[in-house]
């Protein structure tokens, strides 16, 4: 299933890209795409699906866009 | 005393005169420097009702007992007076040399009382002050008017000074320093300006008291070094706060159009990644090492100084996508010395109210030029437009009526920041509750709503994190006086700030003695509200009305359909009040204040507004 990432703030020069579309299995969960793009899983990060904020394991659906950004915290 | 310098200095305007007083240990140790020294002293001095704009009022630079020492980033003041846009207490705090130099030259804090008789320069060098005329750079903008005080008196000064905005008593007028650092959104700048007080100047040769003035050298330059390493490392500054706005847009949290839309699909062209890509020069404050301050040429090829709040209030707000075009707007604001962000919103609501004919007029949103047309008539209070909307948004839709009020952008009379709360509850919360009016400065809580709770949320753990952050941000960082970002945005652990304070007073606390510091402020600023608003309840903590209508709700996106309820939001700010130990009006109980041991100064409220 095709599906669209996209970085935000200082992780796309660290991770090299801005935005991308992917194509990746049925069943793939957030995390499973946060490792497929290589980005430590240490780091600290909110990751979002369609604008919402995914929970752990949370599976990916056909045409989601998943936003991975640092932590903000308003400046 | 060790910690502190033990000095304020007070100056006259209008006689001319000036006295050194000194504090106790006592008034230190309870009230800490900044924002505390600032609210305590203005709750004492102040009558009730007095006008802002008035010689009655006093004018307030306060430090703290890290300020000025090279360490992470300590290079910051408080500006405070009663605030000529909310009538309530009002401050900021902005990067200085002023933070250095006005504690070598033997002072925690300047109160500035009375009116000049005609425009005047503050020159304070240690133990001599002089009011010289400052009638050349009357009427100038901030960029000549520090030139001029340059090269009388070199770049290492600490300089503070006002725009044609402060002269013409713009209600958000703001204090200037530096080439690109502003403070005092609450019209700081006007209250200088009504004193005809142009620029404050401040040289200092002595050392600050230190406990272990070689331990805190050291100790500070290490990590003035190793959080430059972390932002390296984490790559922060590469779009400095301006990485944000890609993620408001994406999070529907992003203002669009005086806040009607949450996201756009243009918001790219002026995101943090173009803004990195225009960088012409970085700037920062003294003793920072992680300088958050991008320029970029803007229309006219000047250097205009962005970050995410001017950037989001002045460019999508105003539907302008257009780096340098935002530029223009920014250095403007930052020339007359008008704030940025309150600037932004009185133009877009402007354009609202006349897009729903209850103004009359032409302006439109997308308009640049009509833009820079509208500041400069804002900052000169020329015509009657001008002069309307320099008394910001709110005042100016008491005069145009047709319910505008509802979608001027503001709290308490202090426009917001770039934060569209349409559905983020724990955020509107803390603008409603910010003790200034709203400013994103005292909590900033919408990752903490997205990630560790969920956005539908009204519950108290919001309130509590909205509390939490306050304590942090509006009480350490304000009354220690020293940058957020080390924390906030590169993780430098809060349990560096005792150490610090350790090393210049020799007294050890832990962080939670200094939530009690942070607690006791947020009521005396309370207490100063219910003097100045006996009459007011619970519905000036609320947001602004057009974040709860159905009809403005967003078509599209992660939040279509949904908007802020009345009745969950007041159920939230129930939650505070009681975490808080607050009345049902917003007001700290008597137990509360004894609590935290300002009984006296709750005594000395009842005069004016009963406690409960």
């Amino acid at each position: 299933m095709r599906i669209t990432v996209k970085l935000i703030g200082p992780f796309i020069q660290l991770f090299g890209f801005g935005e991308r579309e992917l194509d990746v299995p049925e069943g793939t969960t957030a995390d499973d795409l946060i490792a497929l793009v290589s980005i430590d899983k240490s780091r600290p990060k909110i990751v979002t699906r369609n604008g919402r904020a995914v929970v752990p394991g949370e599976t990916l659906a056909a045409g989601d866009r998943v936003v991975i950004s640092p932590i903000y915290s308003g400046g | 005393m060790n910690g502190w310098t033990g000095q304020i200095l007070r100056v006259n305007l209008t006689a001319k005169t000036y006295k050194k007083e000194t504090f106790s240990e006592e008034f230190a140790r309870k009230w800490i420097g900044g924002r505390g020294f600032a609210v305590k002293i203005l709750y004492d001095e102040l009558a009730p009702g007095i006008d802002p704009l008035g010689p009655e009022n006093k004018f307030i630079v306060a430090l703290g007992p890290i300020a000025g020492i090279p360490a992470p980033n300590t290079g910051k003041a408080v500006v405070a007076g009663k605030s000529p846009s909310t009538g309530g207490y009002g401050d900021g705090n902005l990067g200085t040399r002023v933070a250095e130099q006005l504690r070598k030259a033997g002072y925690d804090a300047l109160i500035v009382e009375g009116k000049a008789a005609g425009p005047t320069m503050l020159v304070i060098q240690d133990d001599k002050v002089e009011f010289l005329p400052a009638d050349a750079v009357w009427g100038k903008g901030t960029y000549e008017t520090n030139d001029w005080i340059y090269a009388a008196y070199g770049k290492a000064a600490g300089v503070l000074n006002i725009g044609q905005a402060g002269e013409n008593l713009v209600r958000y007028a703001v204090v200037r320093s530096l080439e690109g650092r502003a403070g005092g959104r609450t019209g700081m700048g006007a209250v200088m300006g009504s004193k005809l007080l142009k620029a404050i100047v401040v040289k200092g040769t002595k050392p600050i008291p230190q406990a272990d003035a070689a331990g805190m050298k050291k100790v500070g330059m290490d990590d003035l070094r190793e959080v430059h390493r972390i932002d390296k490392e984490a790559g922060w500054s590469i779009q400095s706060t301006n990485g944000v706005l890609a993620w408001c847009n994406e999070v529907a949290a992003l203002p669009v159009r005086n806040f009607r839309k949450t996201h756009h699909p243009d918001a790219w062209k002026c995101d943090g990644e173009r803004l990195n890509n225009a960088r012409i020069a970085t700037y920062g404050c003294p003793n920072c090492t992680m300088r958050c301050g991008i320029t970029i040429h803007d229309e006219e090829g000047r250097e205009s100084e962005l970050d995410y709040e001017n950037v989001g209030l002045l460019g999508p707000n105003l539907e302008i996508f257009d780096l340098p075009a935002i530029g223009s707007l920014n250095y403007l604001c930052d020339d007359y010395g008008i704030d940025t962000m309150s600037g932004g919103c009185v133009l877009s609501f402007y354009a609202d109210a006349i897009d729903r004919g209850a103004a009359p007029g032409g302006y439109k949103f997308g308009d640049p030029a009509a833009s820079k047309l509208l500041l400069g008539q804002i900052a000169r209070r020329e015509g009657e437009i001008g002069n309307l909307l320099a008394e910001g948004s709110m005042r100016a839709a008491h005069k145009f009526g047709h319910g505008s009020i509802d979608y001027a952008m503001q709290v308490k009379g202090l426009e917001v920041a770039a934060y569209n709360c349409k559905f983020i509850p724990g955020m509107a919360l803390a603008f409603g509750v910010s003790p200034i009016g709203a400013h994103h400065k005292e909590s900033w809580v919408i990752t903490f709503e997205l990630k560790q709770s969920v956005r539908e949320s009204y519950g108290p753990e919001k309130a509590q994190k909205v509390i939490d952050l306050q304590r942090i941000r509006g009480g350490l960082f304000e009354y220690i006086v020293s940058c957020r970002f080390p924390w906030i945005e590169v993780g430098w652990s809060l349990e560096n700030y005792p150490k610090y304070f350790k090393l210049v007073s020799g007294l050890d606390w832990t962080l939670d003695d200094f939530w009690t510091i942070s607690d006791r402020i947020y009521s005396m600023i309370k207490l100063f509200w219910l003097r100045e608003y006996p009459g007011a309840d619970r519905r000036m903590d609320y947001p602004p009305a057009v974040w709860f209508d159905p009809a403005n709700v967003d078509t599209d996106g992660p939040i279509a359909g949904k908007h802020l309820e009345y009745d969950k939001y007041d159920g939230l700010l129930q939650h505070y009040y009681d975490l808080r130990g607050y009345d049902r009006r917003g007001i700290p109980t008597k137990a509360t204040l004894e609590r935290l041991g300002v009984a006296e100064e709750g005594r000395a409220a009842e005069k004016f507004g009963k406690l409960t």
